[in-house]
């Protein structure tokens, strides 16, 4: 049998989206709140003294509720991190840059955040970092508030 | 508490084409001109198509057209949604097309009404006007009688 086949298609379309609510919850709505005052807030464990930042309502190692929340400077270190080298839809900053898993002092837990004002090839692990905080009228309750974070130039003294 | 709970809307969204491959994409090209295509294999016609036969692993034959009709083998009843192919309650099924082996998944128009979805009833394929080359050409099965 000779079939006159159709033109193959070559390609197809494969839109995965989902539409949520993201509900912060309560323990989590009062770091995202702290973000709009320039402020990081954590909260420990009594139980076990692990500092979470940010922080849920319990502890997921004792599931006790955590003590009263406290600031923190933000100030930390780069744990790990990556360099974004490859262009996507909805990306809002041009590659390379650098995503960092950062640990800010006082934490036993990690924020994720850009690293900029510094080349890609000189960020390490262990280096100290501080946020860059958006101005007054960008500040809301989201990371958002922090711009990025940015190495610490030790204070003066080889300046 | 919960009444102190910040939230916001949060969408994930990956704007993926994939290839489709030579098979699969015959048939896509058979559904933008409005007919359904199955692949030979050691067994039958396998509707919808794949390149090769899952249950032995060999290269599937040539691509013939097969009927716009089959058989539900099994079905859910859904709620529709927002960019859903039936604008009211339906079922999502798996169909064998008439003379193929495999199960074609697609949504059934039952009108609304779960009562007339059973397992085995005669279902056609109900095409869009305009086609593209996609699964959604076949904008859902209806209940032929
Ligand atoms: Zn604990």
């Amino acid at each position: 049998m000779t079939e006159v086949l159709p033109e193959p298609v070559t390609t197809m379309p494969n839109p995965f989206r989902m539409d949520y609510t993201y509900v912060a919850g309560t323990g989590r709505s009062v770091f995202l709140r702290g973000l709009a005052e320039r402020k990081l807030i954590a909260r420990r464990c009594a139980g076990c003294g692990q500092v979470y930042l940010p922080p849920p309502e319990f502890c997921s190692r004792c599931l006790t509720e955590l003590d009263a929340p406290f600031e923190l400077d933000g100030r930390g270190v780069v744990s790990t991190f990556c360099v974004v080298s490859f262009p996507f839809p909805g990306q809002r900053i041009d590659p390379p840059y650098v995503v960092a898993h950062i640990q800010p002092h006082g934490a036993g837990t990690r924020l994720m955040h850009l690293v900029r004002e510094i080349g890609p090839e000189d960020v390490h692990i262990g280096m100290e970092v501080e946020p860059v905080w958006v101005s007054d009228d960008e500040l809301g309750t989201s990371l958002l508030s922090i711009r990025h974070f940015r190495p610490v130039h030790k204070g003066g003294a080889d300046a | 508490m919960t009444a102190d709970s910040l939230s916001a809307p949060y969408t994930v969204e990956f704007p993926f084409e994939r290839t489709v491959g030579p098979k699969i994409g015959t048939f896509l090209g058979g559904l933008r001109d409005g007919q359904l295509y199955g692949v030979r294999t050691a067994r039958g016609v396998l509707c919808a198509p794949l390149e090769f036969e899952p249950e032995t692993g060999a290269e599937t034959g040539e691509l013939v057209p097969v009927a716009n009709t089959g058989t539900v083998t099994s079905w859910t009843w859904v709620r529709s949604r927002p960019g859903d192919p039936v604008p009211h309650d339906f079922a999502w099924a798996l169909i064998a097309i008439d003379g193929t082996i495999g199960a074609l998944f697609h949504a059934v128009d039952a009108g609304g009404d779960s009562g007339r979805m059973a397992t085995g009833m005669r279902v056609r394929a109900r095409w869009r006007a305009e086609r593209v080359g996609q699964l959604s050409d076949i904008e859902c099965f209806e209940v032929a009688s």
